[in-house]
């Protein structure tokens, strides 16, 4: 059996992201904690979102979706509750994931699925050339608020915790070996785990540069106890910005709470009804 | 007699509804064919409910319009229904709701005032009651023994514990000793087989699961909540998922995502659901996903009257969809089909790798049919279609998934996790491994690969059924759940001396555009009969045969074509 290795895991395509653009950083993560966790290709599947981060689609070697903008969310939980012992990792945007399908978002967290997503949030939409994405903070201009947004923006974190996922945490893409940990401690979470990822958007964003961040970023020592103390943490957004897990919590998954996957994965039963006898006995 | 046409009328929340199961399942297990239909507003209580059944000797294709007996457990039913009414039919009512005499009514009616809530009350508190009484009463007016609808009582209530079951059958035995005479006595039955009673929405269910179905995601909506109770019901012993998404946008996709992963999965819902799902076909058609949706269609735009008829959908599902790609469209005529077109349409969308309609409606779905139990027994054949295997050896170790090498436009797939069989499902245009494309030659290439797919699945399009007479003056033209109220215009007009035929399209799309063109351009009358306001079908024709069907008769009211209706038109 060929070994894993973040190498293993790239295809032959070169990305085509902008130089400097916090996607590679993901990307690298992506590929170090897949890697360390002996996904292979043939092993699990990644569900992308469209946006920059959905480009990774044709960078990393190991099955996919590219779902349509929005639709990560529900696209794996069907392939999951089909195949619950396959490995899946949704890589997907702060529009995608907040703004298209912020409604999957609150009810996929709801179901506490295991699966997990990761979030390219950069509060702008890179790829239609820079408008204001659901987290861009108050007053930040863009293509699409040149008098700098009026909205406040969406909570990733807030969000998370109060719809009931089960592992929320955030990371820095200007930090390789310390989101690669992350990821990998959120791919080993049962349940429905989201990692905000903070990523400089390097040709629409001049505000929130690698610099901007770093001077900012702290880790938290450890885990909130609570989800009040979690909340409180999440909301800390400034002149520190914490990076690292904000809540934990082991609960059944979606998967678990399906009677007809006890046994077997859904892909691996046969088709055919045992007592059709009785089945029909119900319309007589 | 050897059909009768009984209805049955009151707010909701008084039982109509199971009143009508269990009167038509008082007969079906005698024999008798039946048919159940309801007509509900979109409310829990309150309003106006009936429910109108019909029990004959021989099987039919519909209901029909006059009633022979009206029970009314409200004033309204009898003022709402009194024009149903024929010279000696029997309205049966409280004479607490209204001192009716003969001639309030335009024809020469019976009466048969029944105390419903006096009988009640000897029993229970509870008026709700009042629907067994009144079954007690029809059961016995149509002549048939106790003993029949005791059984059906037994079985109906058998969940809710013995008391119930006990208080229901005392119920119905007082119902059923009230009446000093039988009226509309049934003729024997010609029982042949086990008939069963089921809506249309348990025949697609019963066709889904009997086809392999391991995962639905289907938002409520009406007119296919049926289908959720039953897929639901029985997730457990048939070892499937059903799950409740948060819209149809999330409802469809989740079908997708469980189709790629390698299990056949559908999804159900009507016109606005299906608005909402529309983005999603679009990435079923590129990423090449079978999938089967059940479209039970109700009364538009928007909201409309969601607890009504309609046939307007037929060119929204053919068009719907972002882009160009292949879909099929298969409408069942009658609750046969709406099985077995289910398991068909499991098996063409894994075998063209394609979205496949189930084009229901109101009218087919909830309404109940008997059926022989042997139409839901037979043997199912299942086609998985062109699958990946891996051992089968590829070129340069990478699996192409969406291989231009087929004449047909059908590559296998694989399902994530097999070894060596890796992919990406991508929603972009892409190459053969599932890679972004914009390259002009392989996107023109990759999009005829699959509206080659058109092509090949005309070999398993079936031709549009031809009933009645070759030497007919009329010939009727329809699809969907038309069928069964022309059939019975059929007979009505044949006892008039006057000979029809019918040609019904039950596979829509791809359209069978050669075969209709040989059918219909030899006729010199042709009648197309639709439940909307444009005649659907008559323009696919027109688009595709160049046949132009002057005359129509179409309904759009919200309610199903009554065969009187059909004849009165012409």
């Amino acid at each position: 059996m060929s070994t894993v290795t973040p190498d293993s895991l790239k295809t032959n395509f070169l990305p085509t992201w902008c130089p400097g653009c916090g996607d590679f950083g993901i990307w690298m993560a992506l590929r170090d904690a897949l890697a360390n966790l002996r996904i292979g290709s043939d092993d699990g599947l990644i569900v992308y979102g469209i946006g920059c981060h959905g480009n990774m689609h044709d960078w990393v070697n190991m099955y996919a979706i590219r779902a349509l903008h929005g639709r990560t969310l529900p696209v794996a939980q069907g392939a999951k509750l089909v195949n619950h012992k396959l490995p899946v990792v949704i890589i997907s945007g702060d529009g995608d994931c907040l703004g298209e399908g912020g409604n999957h978002f609150i009810h996929a967290a709801k179901r506490n699925p295991d699966l997990t997503v990761f979030i390219h949030n950069n509060e702008v939409y890179g790829l239609t050339t820079g408008q204001a994405s659901p987290t861009a903070q108050a007053g930040f201009k863009t293509k699409s608020t040149p008098e700098g947004a009026v909205d406040e923006p969406v909570n990733p974190l807030t969000l998370a915790i109060a719809s009931g996922a089960t592992f929320v945490a955030r990371g820095f893409a200007g930090d390789m070996q310390g989101l690669s940990a992350l990821m990998k401690t959120a791919i080993e979470h049962k349940g429905f785990s989201v990692v905000d990822i903070l990523q400089p958007c390097v040709t629409f964003d001049k505000v929130h540069t690698y610099q901007w961040y770093r001077q900012r970023v702290y880790k938290l020592e450890t885990i909130p106890e609570n989800k009040i103390k979690a909340l409180e943490k999440a909301m800390e957004w400034g002149d520190r910005i914490p990076l690292g897990v904000f809540y934990k919590e082991n609960k059944p998954t979606s998967e678990d709470r399906e009677s007809a996957l006890a046994d077997k994965p859904l892909v691996d039963l046969p088709l055919t009804i045992e007592n059709l006898e009785g089945l029909l006995n119900e319309f007589y | 007699m050897d059909s009768v046409t009984w209805k049955i009328g009151g707010e909701a929340g008084f039982g109509i509804m199971a009143s009508g199961t269990m009167l038509c399942r008082t007969f079906s297990r005698a024999g008798y064919h039946v048919m159940a239909t309801n007509d509900y507003p979109s409310l829990i209580r309150g309003g106006h409910n009936f429910i109108t059944v019909r029990i004959a000797t021989e099987e039919f294709a519909s209901m029909n319009r006059d009633v022979h007996i009206l029970v009314a457990l409200n004033y309204e039913s009898v003022e709402k229904h009194k024009e149903e009414l024929m010279d000696g039919s029997l309205v049966i009512f409280d004479p607490k709701d209204g001192e009716w005499k003969e001639g309030d009514f335009q024809k020469k009616v019976k009466l048969l005032p029944v105390p419903f809530r006096e009988i009640v009350g000897k029993f229970t508190a509870d008026p709700v009651m009042r629907n067994t009484v009144a079954l007690g009463v029809t059961v016995a007016l149509l002549g048939a023994p106790f003993e029949r609808l005791s059984s059906v009582i037994t079985d109906q209530f058998k969940k809710k514990g013995e008391e119930v079951v006990k208080q229901n059958l005392t119920i119905a035995k007082a119902g059923y000793d009230f009446p000093s005479e039988k009226s509309f006595v049934l003729g024997p039955s010609k029982k042949k087989e086990r008939l069963l009673v089921i809506n249309g929405s348990e025949a697609v269910g019963v066709g889904a699961v009997r086809a392999g179905l391991k995962f639905a995601a289907i938002y409520p909506m009406t007119p296919i909540n049926a289908l959720i109770t039953f897929l639901a019901d029985h997730a457990k012993n048939l070892k499937l998922v059903y799950k409740q998404p948060e819209d149809e946008i999330a409802g469809i996709n989740m079908a997708v995502g469980a189709s790629i992963a390698g299990v056949r999965s559908m999804v159900a819902t009507s016109g606005g659901g299906f608005a909402l799902m529309v983005e999603g076909l679009s990435f079923a058609g590129v990423v090449e996903a079978p999938l089967v949706i059940d479209m039970g269609m109700r009364v538009g735009p928007a909201t409309g009257m969601p607890t009504y008829t309609e046939q307007g959908e037929l060119q929204f599902v053919i068009h719907a969809g972002h882009g160009e790609f292949p879909r099929i469209i298969l409408a069942p005529s009658d609750i046969g089909e709406a099985y077995s077109l289910t398991v068909d349409a499991f098996n063409l969308a894994d075998r063209y790798q394609v979205p496949v309609f189930v084009l229901t409606d109101k009218y087919l779905n909830e309404s109940q049919w008997s059926l022989p139990q042997s139409a839901l027994s037979g043997s199912v054949e299942i086609d998985r279609g062109k699958l990946f295997s891996s051992d089968s050896k590829n070129s340069n170790g990478e699996f192409k998934r969406y291989s231009l090498d087929v004449s047909d436009g059908i590559s296998p797939r694989s399902f994530p996790g097999m070894k060596k069989g890796l992919y990406h499902a991508d929603s972009y245009e892409h190459d053969e491994v599932g890679h972004v494309t914009e390259d002009t030659s392989m996107r023109t290439k990759m999009s005829l690969k699959r509206l080659k797919k058109l092509e090949a699945m005309k070999k398993d399009m079936k031709a549009p059924k031809i009933v009645g007479d070759s030497e007919a003056e009329i010939t009727f033209v329809s699809w969907g759940s038309s069928k069964g109220p022309i059939l019975e215009a059929m007979k009505l007009l044949a006892a008039k001396g006057k000979k029809t035929r019918l040609i019904h399209f039950s596979w829509l799309f791809p359209f069978p555009a050669e075969e209709a063109t040989k059918l219909l351009s030899p006729v010199t009358r042709l009648i197309d009969v639709e439940q909307n306001a444009t005649g659907q079908l008559a323009s696919l024709i027109r688009e595709h045969t160049g046949i132009l069907i002057k005359e129509k008769i179409l309904k759009f009211d919200g309610r199903p074509f009554y065969p009187e209706e059909i004849v009165e038109k012409l």
